[in-house]
């Protein structure tokens, strides 16, 4: 258990022969650079990182690929090197520290088992290296056996396990060390659907059982959501946003982080935000609703005025009007999920999502139906058409 | 399918097994031949030798096999004794060291990697007859004739050997499994020996076979350092029996001079056979 700190951390990669000779040519870059910032020292992967882990929180990083969270978590484990900025845990600069002495332990996407060792040796292998006792290490490798229920797999190898039991002996290898930050790389990306979310269950209850700080990497918001404390969003290598849950999910801070958490993803439309006196509406595709006190406030705050703006709705504040004014729209395909319905609709020329309580259907809706859309001012988000920035913080 | 279409493709499968099955054991006496004359002959006497060719064994085996142990001019038991020091060494150092050598190209990350790769590479072009007569001189210089160690310590430098493990490990060793081992507490050392080497455990046997059979085999070398016949290796002997009166010698204990000069390396291979295949084919299809 241990508080980190990352001040600045930034990662530079050295620009490899391959880049320089794409550059020269003026071709497009490889891959792995196409949308990171190239400097002459190199690539950014991890730019200006900077943030501050509390004892025992449970901290994840997610983005999509190449956003630069596993590399921000390679740089706390050790296994990757620090360009530029400082790594504190627990008061101590650990920047140039190997990664076996920085107390920390890790759990990787392919999960790293010794094929050729038990899931007993496995787990002994970490507290050998301490010179532990062998009585005290049997007696933890029992403790931990026991909370991840794999005693009856001590005695297999890994190709006899399935997945979700390697991973739970992966989880067992790290924590039976005791450490005081757990790292976990998309440990659950290898697993299939179902097993993913009956293992998530399980690493709630764990974070339960156990004392310690975790880092956790992932590429999907669900599991972003559920685990974490607080979430940091990355793209392109840099932080969009840090927040609980709550805040990133309510009060996103840009467009990306708006379209990235929450699933389906956020309806947008292009719009207009209209200041008459300290009132604000927006208007799209011919409905205007009055923004919402609260909201009001907040674009006051910062004197807003009118301009052009992009409009963020979530598919399950996107309602069906039955009468009045309203945004039109035609229905493309209707999915019955069971407790709602997923209706897609062509709006303003774009695909949006509208998610209605099965209860709440007055009606069901076919290929072609016309219907009018519109949302609640209180919930309405409103993007800079510019910086692409939540105009209300 | 009619009846008869069916037939005719039948006849058509048998006439083409028969082919395959005669040539596949035409080429297997082909090659068995030759040790089954050896040990056909190492069991009779001179005289049964000199008299007549067949390949009935004979009853001369264990007369053979004590003459030849007790030979006062070839000593056969020191000879075996010399090859099995050197071959085994040599076959361990080389195995050892060029896995490690291996697996400090395919890990870590350093500046001319690639040239010393390459280096390695362009010198297995390089025929050791080409540097043999240096390397004598060198060792005269050094007092360092019939002794072990100029047979053993070079044979640790291998080429070849060094590109096969590390094809191996590029096909079987995920860096995760290195960086688990350093976040678990493991030195560079120990994560080789305790969690690298276990998992390259073909790839190590088909080299162990392979080094040993080689290092067991080779004359050129060892004929130009070893002149004390206490020192002198199996192949020297066998050439020593090459350049002698054939009419004054036993031929019966000449043929059990030579089944004696191979039967560990056939051993070797009848016993690990399988992992050779094993090995051969390990990693070509990633798990």
């Amino acid at each position: 258990m241990a508080r980190v700190e990352l001040k600045n951390i930034k990662k530079i990669y050295p620009v490899t022969k391959e880049d320089k000779r794409r550059k020269r040519k003026n071709e497009k870059p490889q891959h792995r650079t196409a949308h990171l910032q190239v400097t002459d020292k190199g690539v950014v992967a991890v730019q200006e990182f900077n943030l501050d882990i509390a004892d025992k929180e449970f901290i994840v990083l997610v983005g999509p690929s190449g956003c630069g969270k596993s590399t921000t978590l390679r740089m706390v484990a050790g296994l990757e090197e620090i360009s530029e900025g400082e790594l504190i845990i627990d008061g101590s600069l650990m920047n140039n520290v190997a990664p076996k002495n920085r107390d920390i332990a890790m759990v990787f996407q392919s999960y790293a088992l010794y094929p050729h060792m038990t899931v007993r040796e496995n787990m002994e292998f970490p507290l050998q290296l301490k010179k532990m006792p062998k009585d005290e290490i049997a007696k933890k490798v029992s403790e931990t056996a026991e909370i991840l229920g794999i005693t009856e797999y001590l005695d297999r190898r890994p190709k006899a396990l399935s997945g979700g039991q390697q991973q739970r002996v992966a989880i067992g290898r790290a924590i039976v060390r005791e450490p005081k930050v757990l790292l976990m790389d998309e440990p659950l990306s290898n697993l299939d659907a179902k097993l993913r979310n009956q293992m998530r269950a399980e690493i709630i209850k764990l974070r339960k059982r156990i004392d310690t700080t975790f880092i956790y990497v992932t590429h999907d918001q669900t599991e972003a959501m559920t685990l974490g404390d607080r979430i940091v969003i990355m793209k392109d290598g840099y932080i969009q946003q840090i927040g609980t849950p709550q805040e990133v999910f309510v009060h996103p801070a840009n467009i990306f982080v708006a379209g990235f958490i929450g699933s389906p993803q956020m309806n947008f439309f292009d719009g207009a935000l209209l200041r008459e006196g300290d009132d604000y509406y927006v208007r799209v595709a011919g409905d205007k609703v009055k923004v919402g006190k609260e909201k009001t406030e907040r674009l006051l705050a910062k004197d807003v005025q009118t301009r052009p703006v992009t409009l963020g709705i979530r598919p399950e504040h996107t309602v069906i009007v039955e009468e009045g004014e309203g945004i039109a729209a035609k229905v493309d395909v209707s999915e019955m999920m069971g407790s709602s319905v997923h209706l897609h609709v062509t709006a303003d020329g774009r695909d949006v999502i509208i998610i209605v309580p099965t209860m709440a259907m007055k009606r069901n809706y076919g290929l072609g139906d016309a219907l009018k859309i519109s949302f609640s001012g209180d919930l309405v988000h409103i993007f800079s058409k510019e910086d692409e920035t939540n105009l209300e913080y | 399918m009619s009846t008869s279409e069916s037939t005719k493709g039948r006849v058509q499968l048998t006439v083409l097994r028969i082919i395959v099955y005669a040539i596949l054991i035409f080429l297997a006496v082909l090659c068995l031949f030759s040790f089954y004359m050896l040990v056909i002959n190492s069991t009779k006497s001179n005289a049964q030798l000199q008299d007549t060719f067949n390949f009935i064994p004979g009853s001369h085996f264990i007369d053979n096999l004590a003459n030849a142990w007790t030979d006062a001019s070839i000593n056969i038991p020191r000879g075996l004794l010399n090859s099995f020091i050197v071959a085994g060494l040599t076959a361990v150092l080389t195995t050892y060291f060029s896995a490690l050598t291996a697996y400090g190209i395919h890990v870590y990350n350093f500046k001319f990697k690639n040239a010393v790769f390459v280096f390695i590479m362009a010198v297995m072009m390089i025929p050791p007859q080409v540097s043999a007569v240096g390397f004598v001189q060198m060792m005269n210089n050094l007092h360092l004739t019939n002794n072990y160690l100029p047979l053993i310590l070079p044979g640790i430098a291998a080429p070849i050997v060094f590109f096969y493990m590390k094809q191996y490990l590029e096909s079987v060793l995920p860096m995760e499994m290195i960086e688990a081992a350093r976040m678990d507490g493991s030195g560079e050392f120990r994560t080789f020996n305790r969690i690298v080497l276990p998992i390259m455990k073909p790839a190590l046997a088909v080299q162990l076979i392979f080094s040993f059979v080689q290092s067991w085999n080779n004359y050129f070398i060892p004929a130009l350092l070893l002149d004390k016949a206490e020192m002198k290796t199996v192949p020297i002997m066998i050439a020593q029996l090459r350049s002698a009166d054939y009419s004054k010698f036993d031929m019966g204990k000449v043929y059990m001079f030579i089944l004696l000069a191979i039967l560990p390396v056939i051993v070797v291979y009848i016993i690990l056979s399988k992992s050779i295949i094993k090995g051969v084919t390990a990693g070509s299809v990633k798990g």
